[in-house]
């Protein structure tokens, strides 16, 4: 009888591999995708271990859980294969140690039906997943009293085979669920985890969020089936264990905008897959009515399909989701490859920003406005324009420069560049927008022009590094610009005020009094890692610094990227407005921002009591109060 | 019915770039609903008109002309060729060198209709006949019925146009059309003068009377406007002058004579 736990073990793992060969048949409907196996298999344990679990430890329940129980799983598993070795099924030892793994097991499942029952935290999904603890205890509980049997040598047969059949019970449901069930994200993860469509965001530096560039000349441009996805971003879509860490997060679902970031992936994996379990989680909150065709690989998105288009145009591209999911799925390539083939193939944007795109094309600016009126905001301080001499600084006015609030934060910049007396000077009307919007929208043509058309400009100057205070301008010039052969040194406004302060050639004095908290700018703190210079600069003004519950790289969205302004999808509630309502709870009385999208969205904010006061210009106020 | 599109080389109003006029990308919406459709190009680029492909056209006919030259006999001996039910363009152009005058010298050597001003169109109740909408000023708009063939040009307030879209301009095609038609410079009738203020004509203003009199006539002020205010009036007698009003004006019958 010694066989029985080691002869489960086997069937268990048969069984789970055929689900998985079964499941791999989806996957492999996918378009192709280079993967470099080696280096991924290599990884794996640190991407597991550390990537990871840096991520699951933010909720610290789940994250000793999922330590219990996995852990327990597969250590119980492994042992319990190796008593079919002759000296180890007959040592009382050995199944002493084996009853201590399905023991931990069985605590670990204890933890995890302890989350869902009674009563399932909202943001978990129900359905097949409600399951999950009954199979596990099951499994735990057999494996654990056929080993003590064992361990103390009870010789009764109808005790183990009850206890075997218990086990058997629970471990053939657990490998069963391995295609279809929550035992998938277990498969599926480990395998994403190898072949992850974005191996760069393991390597601890500065994320990797800069998006692929598309190829205009594809028979097909975007995502129209799931098909169009590379096989291991539809891999990366099982991985998915429905936690609803995403839609905690996501802005969009808590302004009641109708996106839900686990549902979105949860209908692309349904969408590929003819017998996809119903989804049972929370819905994309004002669901839009739409009529789903019941066969797989039809469309994605439209009225007529399975997400409606206005999920689509929710989406800020903020990568909260990203940021905070444990299986590393990357939702933002996936919505902006769909936007693609929306824009691109279809003609369908919302009119609002069809408009704006209209403008980037013809006028490569987004309001369709006189390149050369972006000085303007100067109103005659002194702007030098670049010429043939190479300057130090090249600053980057974006688009902010149009706009009569941001301008108070240009020329406090300007003014104080021409204090610390940078070398600096603009492009003038040479410059154009970056066509980061157009891309969020999906509009890859007008970007690749905006950008090839930059990249000549920048070619014919000569300047050491580019410094601006639009956090988008600077993701693409730092970071996407480089598909078109260009790098350059970009420095943030606030990054580069603290150099200056650093060393001396800016002396701050003491705005005494004041608490002030720092909303981080997705596209500085999420896109490209950078949350500390702000908080030094700030911490030298002498202001009283308090921080948001949402900071950092889990900072919250002020709702204007992605295009959502444009787009302006209908919710229950505004993001700027939740933002701004984050911020008065810490009851500072200045929102510091380092971004002209955040300054527009959070200042639009009705009946607000905090100030909204870019870090420039706070530095600015400083200096000017030490003098 | 037969659709073709009259396409322009436009420019931007503001960066001067080149791009397809907006009252043509709503004609091409416009058209949609009449039936197939082309576009029509006369001039030295047709990658100047390609923007058009990615509105909801398929298919452009390119006739090569130098630049500088009069398109109005190579249209008309495309259109002649084609013979289209249905003519589209844009009401005026936008920052090239044209004239707003294409579609009406075109009509008169095609012997058609023209409708300016064009916010809807869709095909009539018998074959040959389309049912047009044409904006007036002030907001106002009048439904015609016309007999093909016609000439339409389009008015800003026809439906938004379709958002471009990159992929439908690599589909498209543009094809070269060759017509033998003189080609020659276009006539400059045109004399720019410096801008001189004039005096604004009031219509139907009397000529004689005092400054006074004069504004009051035309501005419908004076005292027979004011003999109608009502100061605390009593109800019955307010309402009885409300009643006078609207018989006045027609909304209610006059009074029925007793007996």
């Amino acid at each position: 009888m010694t066989y029985a736990l080691p002869a489960l073990v086997f069937v268990m793992v048969a069984l789970a591999t055929v689900q998985t060969l079964r499941r791999a048949a989806w996957w492999r409907l996918g378009a192709a995708a280079p993967v470099a196996w080696g280096a991924g298999l290599l990884a794996l344990p640190k991407r597991y271990l550390v990537d990871v679990h840096h991520v699951v430890a933010r909720d610290a329940y789940a994250s000793r859980m999922h330590a219990v129980v996995a852990g327990g799983l597969l250590a119980a598993t492994l042992l319990a294969a190796l008593a079919a070795l002759p000296p180890l099924g007959g040592s009382r030892i050995y199944w002493a140690a084996v009853a201590l793994a399905f023991g931990v097991t069985a605590a670990g499942a204890v933890l995890v039906g302890a989350r869902r029952y009674p009563k399932r935290p909202k943001r978990l999904s129900g359905g097949g997943f409600q399951i999950l603890p009954v199979l596990l205890l099951a499994y735990a509980f057999g494996g654990l009293a056929a080993a003590l049997l064992l361990a103390f040598g009870v010789a009764s047969a109808p005790a183990l085979v009850a206890a075997v059949a218990l086990a058997a019970g629970g471990g053939l449901g657990l490998a069963y669920e391995v295609r279809s069930g929550p035992m998938r994200h277990a498969v599926a993860g480990a395998l994403h985890l190898i072949a992850h469509p974005r191996p760069r965001r393991f390597d601890g530096g500065a994320p990797d969020a800069a998006l692929v560039a598309l190829d205009l000349d594809a028979p097909r441009l975007g995502v129209e089936t799931p098909a169009d996805l590379a096989w291991n971003r539809l891999l990366s879509f099982d991985a998915c264990i429905q936690c609803g860490r995403c839609e905690s997060a996501c802005p969009a679902f808590a302004a009641g905008q109708p996106l839900n970031p686990k549902r979105l992936i949860q209908d692309l994996v349904a969408a590929a897959t003819a017998d996809e379990r119903a989804y049972a989680g929370s819905p994309y909150p004002n669901a839009r009515d739409v009529a789903a065709p019941t066969e797989p690989l039809f469309r994605v998105i439209g009225e007529g399909a399975r997400i409606h288009p206005d999920t689509l145009w929710s989406c800020t591209t903020c990568r909260a989701c990203v940021e905070e999911c444990p299986m590393m799925i990357e939702h933002v390539d996936a919505i902006v490859s769909l936007r693609r083939h929306q824009t691109l193939e279809l003609g369908a944007v919302p009119a609002k920003a069809a408009a704006t795109l209209d403008n980037l094309r013809a006028a490569e600016e987004l309001g369709g406005r006189p390149l050369a009126a972006r000085v303007d905001f100067a109103a005659g301080a002194p702007l030098p324009v670049i010429g043939e001499r190479e300057v130090d600084v090249l600053l980057w006015l974006g688009e902010g420069a149009y706009d009569l609030r941001y301008g108070r934060t240009l020329r406090a910049l300007v003014k104080l560049l021409n204090m610390a007396k940078v070398d600096f000077a603009v492009l003038g009307a040479e410059e154009r927008d970056t066509g980061d919007l157009a891309r969020r929208l999906g509009d890859e043509a007008t970007y690749q022009t905006l950008a090839r058309a930059n990249v000549a400009t920048l070619a014919r100057h000569r300047f050491k590094r580019i410094v601006t205070s639009d956090p988008h301008a600077l993701h693409a010039l730092r970071n996407e610009y480089r598909a078109f052969g260009a790098t350059y040194e970009v420095v943030h406004h606030t990054a580069f005020l603290l150099e200056l302060v650093e060393q001396g050639r800016l002396a701050p004095g003491a705005l005494g009094g004041a608490s002030v908290t720092y909303h981080d700018p997705c596209y500085l703190g999420r896109y490209n890692g950078e949350t500390e210079a702000p908080r030094k600069l700030l911490d030298r003004l002498g202001l009283d610094r308090v921080e948001m519950a949402r900071h950092g790289r889990r900072s919250m969205c002020c709702g204007g990227g992605g295009g959502a302004p444009v787009s302006d999808i209908p919710g229950d509630a505004r993001i700027p407005d939740l933002r701004m309502a984050q911020a008065a709870e810490t009851g500072a009385g200045i929102v510091a921002v380092a971004c002209p999208t955040c300054t527009a969205m959070l200042e639009g904010v009705t009946g607000r009591t905090a100030e909204v006061k870019d870090i420039a210009e706070l530095l600015l106020a400083s200096v000017e109060a030490g003098r | 019915m037969k659709v073709v599109v009259l396409l322009s080389a436009g420019r931007h109003p503001v960066s001067g770039l080149g791009a397809l006029p907006r009252l043509e990308a709503q004609a091409i919406r416009l058209g949609a609903a009449l039936g197939p459709m082309r576009g029509l190009h006369a001039g030295p680029d047709a990658e100047a008109v390609a923007e058009a492909l990615g509105r909801g056209l398929s298919e452009i006919d390119h006739v090569a002309l130098g630049a500088g030259a009069d398109p109005v006999p190579a249209l008309a001996a495309a259109l002649r060729a084609a013979a289209p039910d249905v003519v589209l363009a844009g009401r005026r152009g936008q920052g090239g060198d044209e004239t707003g005058l294409v579609p009406y010298a075109l009509a008169r050597a095609l012997g058609a209709t023209l409708i300016p001003d064009v916010i809807a169109a869709r095909p009539g109740s018998e074959p040959g006949v389309i049912e047009v909408e044409q904006a007036l000023p002030k907001g106002a708009a009048r439904r015609l019925v016309v007999r093909s063939p016609v000439v339409l040009t389009v008015h800003s307030a026809a439906p938004e146009p379709r958002p471009y879209a990159f992929g439908q301009v690599r589909r498209g095609r543009i094809e070269p059309l060759a017509v033998s038609a003189p080609e020659e410079p276009a006539a400059v009738a045109i004399a720019e003068k410096p801008y001189r203020a004039r005096p604004k004509m009031m219509r139907g203003a009397p000529a004689g009377g005092s400054a006074a009199d004069r504004l009051k006539a035309a501005t419908g002020g004076g005292e027979a406007v004011q003999a109608d205010v009502m100061v605390s009036p009593e109800p019955r007698e307010a309402a009885r002058a409300i009643l006078a009003y609207l018989r006045q004006v027609g909304v209610l019958p006059p009074p029925a004579r007793a007996g």
